[in-house]
């Protein structure tokens, strides 16, 4: 009985892991008192008025995040402006896409099988990052609860990972994979690539930060450390699963080398089938566009809505 | 009392006698979970990435065309004799140099600099540019690499017209070695900038002000206040920065090289990964493709051994 007291007590979900994005309140308010505090300080200690001179520097920020903004952006927005104008005015300087039209798009979808291609994508994509993230949550869940023997030998098996790029790997791999019957699949782009390392170890570092006190309650109430998995971490986990799998996805989706190199002379997949249009148009910018344009189109969308999580989960991914 | 009820339960291993001791099968069964938990992926990364890279450094010793009815014939040290002697190789680790000395301005150096200068630019305004700067990042690499073709096009792209005003003439920017290299930096530059500049404003928001705000009452300038409080309290995130770009900067490119130069003009813009590529799916000589790879994983892992080591004497933490 005491057990499930202190665990209904513990319960509410804790906040696991760090959050780089937003400073806590407290040092912000003692930064505004210290300011305060400045302002008051005799003028021979601080070269210049402390007001104006932030407010140069906020404008100088302004500026060069604002410059920065535009050399980020304008690449990815001329490219759907041209890829809406008419065939043949893919030169014209408006930076407005008007007349639209839509024929461009047309073309491609007439020249390949984009419909097939993006859900071809899609799918590998979410398989990708469903398993990835099914096989890392496993294995983040055995370093973080349990202490055994070859802990450390197993863990610097993960880290390693970082220093075998795919490329040295690439002829044997091809190799299983010509023998598995795999090559020009969808499976085959899917399979190689489903235990993430990176995935394992921002997970273990995010269970690393799971009170104990809970695994042990639910342990003292019964459950199987499978039960502890599925009904204890996961539900608390929730926000941290979710930003990974995010990150998964996207990455997933803009993977280049898996599929160019297990699809060598098909194009079942956007990044293959891409390349291979240029390839054959040539200099028929509208249509390459409007190609590129759909090809990053679900990505994009996906980013619009989901924002925030987006870039709070490729940041986590970095910081360690 | 509660937890010897609870054991029971737990492992329910039928023919476990009740003696007082636990038995050895029940003593391994309890030991089990967690190798049963990583069994998954152990699996994956063995199959995937140490079974093939063991395999990578036996070829490395025999000459392979790729094609299955033809023999492996045992070569001894010749390939990395041969390999070692190809100025292909020599070409493409100094490019693969020069990416990495190209884009560290555009992973560290810009991206603190823009960081320190927009400090003060917060609120709503600062989560729009950040939401803006993100994007690149976002793009397909085929995409990027279409883009930029078009906007590089010497008849009449976007960048080109912009260069004439300032007198410089229509370069073909991927038929010409030098400026192909540069632009093939700028490109996979553009792609990281975005990235980099949130990862280091999320590291400096996570420095307490109080430091900087205590040294300036000491009568510090913003000068040294940056070079001596900020920037080391930064270093964490600088140094993975670094660490990242040397690593995988190599593999950002490939598939903008293999999109927009296929390495060339003559070799200009190849890099150790593209060559690697070229050695194993253009000429079929697994020989050489294996030797290089190993070469370059020993290359690789002393460097990263070099930066672990710097990361743990740079890093303060702010305790």
């Amino acid at each position: 009985m005491t057990t499930t007291a202190y665990f209904v007590e513990v319960a509410p979900p804790p906040r696991v892991g760090p959050d780089p994005g937003s400073t806590p309140a407290r040092p912000r308010t003692a930064t505004v008192a210290a300011k305060a505090r400045l302002r008051r300080v005799p003028k021979d200690l601080a070269d210049l008025p402390v007001g104006s001179r932030s407010r140069t520097r906020t404008a100088l920020g302004h500026v060069v995040l604002g410059a920065l903004s535009v050399v980020c952006v304008f690449p990815v927005y001329w490219m759907y402006i041209v890829a809406f104008r008419e065939p043949g005015t893919a030169l014209g300087q408006s930076l407005l896409p008007w007349p639209v039209s839509l024929e461009n798009v047309r073309h491609v979808w007439d020249a390949i099988p984009m419909g097939r291609m993006l859900a071809n994508t899609f799918l590998v994509a979410l398989l990708s990052a469903v398993g990835q993230t099914l096989i890392a949550l496993l294995a983040a869940y055995a370093f973080a609860a349990w202490r055994f023997f070859g802990q450390r030998v197993l863990f610097l098996l993960f880290v390693g990972t970082w220093l075998v790029p795919f490329q040295v790997t690439m002829i044997p791999n091809y190799v299983t994979l010509s023998k598995l019957g795999l090559l020009n699949t969808l499976s085959g782009i899917v399979v190689p690539t489903l235990c993430s390392a990176m995935a394992v170890l921002m997970l273990r570092q995010h269970l690393a930060a799971f009170p104990k006190e809970l695994l042990d309650a639910s342990r003292m109430d019964g459950r199987t450390s499978w039960g502890t998995l599925w009904r204890v971490v996961v539900p608390n986990m929730r926000p941290a699963l979710a930003s990974l799998f995010i990150l998964l996805f996207i990455s997933a989706w803009n993977e280049y080398f898996w599929p160019a190199m297990v699809l060598q002379r098909s194009d079942s997949v956007v990044q293959v089938g891409i390349r291979g249009f240029m390839g054959a148009e040539g200099n028929n910018w509208g249509a390459l566009m409007a190609a590129s344009g759909l090809a990053c189109l679900p990505i994009l969308l996906l980013y619009v809505v989901l924002q925030r999580h987006v870039i709070d989960a490729f940041v986590r991914s970095g910081l360690k | 009392m509660f937890v010897e009820v609870a054991a029971p339960k737990q492992s329910a291993a039928p023919g476990a006698g009740g003696g007082d001791r636990p038995s050895p099968l029940r003593r391994i069964a309890a030991a089990l979970p967690p190798y049963l938990y990583l069994v998954p992926a152990v699996v994956f990364l063995v199959t995937w990435t140490y079974r093939p890279f063991a395999q990578t450094v036996e070829l490395s010793f025999y000459k392979w065309n790729l094609l299955p009815t033809s023999p492996l014939e045992p070569v001894g040290l010749d390939n990395y004799r041969q390999v070692l002697a190809l100025p292909e190789l020599h070409e493409a680790l100094v490019n693969t140099g020069w990416y990495v000395l190209g884009l560290l301005p555009f992973s560290v150096v810009i991206p603190v600099a823009i960081a320190l200068l927009a400090q003060n630019v917060r609120g709503r305004s600062a989560t729009l540019y950040r939401a803006l700067i993100f994007v690149p990042t976002l793009v397909t690499p085929v995409a990027t690499a279409a883009v930029w073709r078009w906007l590089l096009e010497p008849d009449g792209g976007p960048v080109t017209r912009a260069l004439d005003v300032f007198g410089i003439g229509p370069v073909n920017v991927f038929r010409e070695p030098g400026p192909a290299l540069v632009a093939m930096i700028g490109i996979c530059g553009w792609q990281m900038i975005g990235f980099a500049v949130v990862v280091v404003t999320a590291g400096l928001s996570g420095i307490n002000r109080d430091y900087a705000d205590a040294a300036s009452l000491d009568g510090a300038t913003r000068a040294q206040i940056t070079r001596r409080i900020t920037l080391p309290l930064l270093s964490p995130s600088l140094v993975f920065l670094a660490l990242m770009t040397i690593l995988l900067s190599a593999q950002w490119t490939f598939p903008l090289i293999d999109t927009l130069t296929q390495g060339g003009p003559g070799g200009a813009t190849t890099n150790i990964y593209y060559l690697l590529w070229q050695f194993g799916f253009r000429s079929f000589d697994a020989g050489y493709a294996a030797a290089a790879g190993t070469l370059f994983f020993v290359g690789f892992a002393v460097v990263a051994m070099f930066f672990v080591w710097l990361a743990d004497r740079l890093s303060f933490h702010d305790d």
